[in-house]
This record gives C-alpha cells, structure tokens and sequence, in this order.
C-alpha cells in the first residue's frame, strides 16, 4: 500500500467519525474502486474501534428483536417469545417450523417423526427463555450490586423491591455528572501510568496500571483528588499491587468537584499516607476527560 | 459477553444461515452495539432503526467477515457506527438538544467489569491517544464516542474548522507513528 498522507488521513478521519456526508461519500466510493484502500479503512476501524470496550452496553427493548426477525424473514415460525409462562403453554396449531437440525436433534432421533416438531419447538423456545433470563439475571446483578454497595445510590422505587421493579432500570435522576470519564494519569515523560475511569452516574472509579509502573519496595502509590474547591488534597486511598483498584469512594464528593478535579498519584510510605497529607511531588497526574456526555 | 471465538463461530454459522446462531449473536451484542449507536443519535427511534439495519446486514453478510482483519464485535460496531455516523451527518437538520427524552434509556449502567477486559490492542491505543496534548486526546475521543463532526468539535473547543482539521489530522497521524503503523 502506497498512499499518500492525504489518504491515509482520509481513510482514518472515516473511522474516527468526524468526515462530513459528502466525504463519506467519497470514501465509500473509493472502497469500492479499491481494495487496498478499503483494507486501510477497515484497519484503522479495527484499530480505533478498541475504544467501544469503554463505551457501557444498553439493552435495547425487547421488541426490536421481533423488528430484526421480521425484517430477515425469520419472524413467520415463531410465537413471540412472552415471559416464561409461555413455557408450558404449546400453541396447538403453529406450523412446522423448518429448523435446522440442532439442539433438538438428538433427541429427535430416538422418539417418532411425530414429536420432532413439538421438541424442536421446545428447545426454541427454552433457548428463547434462556436469552431472556440472561438478561433479567444481568439486571437483577446491577441492581443488587448497587443496592449491596449502596443502596442511596438508587432512585426511591428501585430500593425496596427489586424482583418486581427490574425492568425499571434506569439510570439515577440526571446529576451534574453522569457520563463517563477518563483521565491518563501521566508523568515525566511519556504515555500515562495509569488510567482512571469514572462512572459518572455511581461515581464508581477504577484505577488501571498501565506498562511496567510499580512502587518502590516498601512504598505505594496513593491517588489524591485536588480540587480548588477543597482546602487540601484528598486521598482516594492507595493503588494496590493488583492490576485494577476499584473503589466508590468519589461518592461522597460533588459532581462538579469529582469533574474539574486533578488526579495525582504520590509515592508515600507502604500502606498510604500516615496523616491524610501527600508526602511527595505528584508523580503522575491527569483530568478527567468526559468520553460519554451526561444525560441532558 | 461472549468470548471472541465464540463470536466468530457463531458468525460463520450466520453465513450459512443458522437462526439460532443469530439470536444468540444478537444476545450476546445488541445491548453493546446499542450502546455505541444511542451514544452518537441519542434518540432511541433513530438507534433502534440504525440496530435493526445493523443486524439485517449482519445477517446477510456475515460471510463477508474477515477475522483476519477485525474482531467480530469491532466488525459488527463498525458497521453500526458507520451507520449512525451517516444518519447524523445526512441529517444534519437533526438537533440532538430538542429531545430531551432521547438520554432517558442511555443508562451506563456500572459495568466495572467491562474495563478489566481491556485487551492489548485498547492499551496500547489508549498509551499513544495519552501522549497527545491533553486537549487533542478529547478532540480524538469526542468525536469517537460522540461521533461529532468537525463543526460541532469546532464549537466544542472554540477553534476554527480549519484549525479542528489539522488538529484531527496530526493526532491521528500521531496515533498511526505510535502505534508503529
């Protein structure tokens, strides 16, 4: 491949986003003209297209699923999967369905012709329900997580009973913050040391160590929030020797504190600070940076 | 969340038409893809249509996944995004502010999880976008996650668009000589 830098940026500002529809355009056109040029958009959307592992998943409602079954055809062989009460009730006169062979077939093997329809039918269906109650299970883990850890976090009718309110998962009233926030916790010189993520709705934050970066023995490394907004510094307690810290600990400050805050590691004394005061220079330090806006 | 080679079997059973292979493709993806669309449209009609598009293509042209080239969800978030990208840039008329409902079902629900799985390739791009000046590693992700356009980064940062262009254009360039591409 043998492109000039004009197209190089092309192809990239594609996969970044930021083209207008007229270039688009144009680079869809060139795709189709050249493959070579193609395999540099695609590689650039591999490429930049790590960066959806921090965008956060929502489950979209259930009935685009019946939509998209519609739209490939798939939708004429099936009821619509209800809740599991449906998994005793069999509609007597639902077509065959033509079904690949699968889950039901090894069973279908060894019982009559005559069953095969109603146990293919059966292990659709059970796969039907087994999607669906993944996905109640993973909002039920939500909500409980939230409601263990703390339970103010959660909006007056998810506290008391959560079985009955889980399709209600929403997110906690729009706050001054609640998207998601990065910052690269950099030193002198070079790439970030450790990258600071925060939930901007649970105000939750994880620490990742990014490379090589480890304490001397016998020290830790201690995050810190400053903030003009506060008299001193305030530790978020010590980074520990795993790869990931996570902690709640932001909640108990501001959104707009928690938002326009410096993030600064020091080198204290293993175990942390002795006093709540830093005892070294920041050695690495970063913003947040707001990937995903708030709610407005 | 499946793991990759999960996905890329069940992409191939796509190809050769296995319904089953794709309700479980789009269990296993839709809340994520979802995730990345409603993020640029927020507007839950315009993500639902984009999603529905996606997966249609998804299902028709499964074959056509390269996992020499991309990761099955990269692939299949790439064909969303783009997807979304095109709507809001043909429809530049759509104002995002004049829907106040559209965020609603945005909840980012916590899923701490999700960034213990950060793999190499998300490090590494995340050690180069941190070399970038402070303001152009917003620059680059603003317009990732969001998927705004160079007017709206040039309002954002209050810089003109020809400025924004050269900003987009020495970042990514950045990028691509650290990544050591």
């Amino acid at each position: 491949m043998d492109y000039s830098e004009d197209h190089i940026a092309l192809a990239a500002e594609y996969a970044l986003g930021t083209l207008d529809a007229d270039e688009r355009a144009q680079v869809e056109t060139m795709m189709s003209v050249d493959k070579d040029f193609t395999t540099m958009v695609r590689a650039w959307e591999y490429r930049l297209g790590s960066l959806n592992q921090m965008v956060g998943s929502v489950e979209p409602r259930p009935e685009l699923w019946e939509r998209i079954k519609t739209a490939t055809g798939m939708a004429d062989q099936q009821a619509p999967l209800v809740l599991p009460e449906a998994l005793t009730a069999m509609p007597p006169d639902v077509p065959p369905p033509e079904l690949p062979p699968r889950l039901g077939e090894q069973a279908a093997a060894v019982v009559d012709t005559g069953n095969v329809v109603r146990l293919q039918h059966q292990a659709r269906r059970w796969r039907g329900v087994a999607s669906a109650m993944a996905a109640i299970a993973a909002a039920l883990v939500a909500v409980i997580g939230i409601q263990v850890a703390q339970p103010d976090w959660l909006p007056e009718r998810l506290r008391p009973k959560p079985r009955t309110q889980i399709v209600e998962v929403k997110p906690p009233p729009a706050a001054a913050l609640s998207g998601q926030f990065v910052a690269l916790l950099q030193g002198q010189p070079g790439g970030p040391a450790f990258i600071l993520t925060v939930d901007g709705a649970t105000k939750n934050f994880t620490v990742r160590r990014v490379g090589a970066t480890s304490a001397d023995p016998g020290k830790s490394f201690e995050l810190w929030l400053i903030s003009d907004k506060l008299p001193k510094p305030r530790s978020l307690g010590v980074i520990g020797s795993d790869e990931f810290t996570a902690r709640p600990v932001l909640s108990g400050f501001d959104a707009d504190v928690v938002n326009g805050a410096t993030y600064a590691v020091t080198v204290e004394q293993a175990g942390g600070s002795p006093d709540g005061n830093p005892h070294s220079a920041p050695v690495f330090s970063g913003k947040l940076i707001e990937t995903v806006p708030p709610a407005r | 969340m499946l793991t990759p080679a999960e996905l890329v079997w069940l992409i191939a059973a796509v190809a050769k038409g296995d319904e089953a292979a794709f309700e479980r493709l789009y269990a296993a993806t839709r809340a994520k893809l979802y995730g990345v669309v409603l993020r640029i449209l927020r507007r839950q009609d315009l993500a639902e249509e984009v999603i529905q598009e996606t997966y249609v293509k998804i299902w028709n042209s499964a074959g056509q996944f390269n996992p020499g080239l991309s990761s099955p969800i990269t692939w299949m978030a790439s064909i969303a995004r783009n997807r979304a990208i095109d709507l809001v840039r043909k429809r530049s008329e759509l104002s995002i502010e004049e829907e106040p409902s559209a965020m609603e079902v945005a909840a980012d629900s916590p899923d701490p999880l999700a960034r213990r799985e950060m793999t190499e390739e998300l490090k590494r791009l995340l050690e180069c976008v941190g070399r970038l000046e402070p303001d152009r590693q917003k620059l680059v992700l603003l317009a990732y996650y969001n998927g705004w356009s160079r007017e709206q980064l040039a309002t954002k940062f209050d810089a003109p668009l020809n400025t924004v262009k050269t900003w987009l254009r020495r970042s990514l360039m950045e990028i691509r000589e650290c990544l050591g591409l």
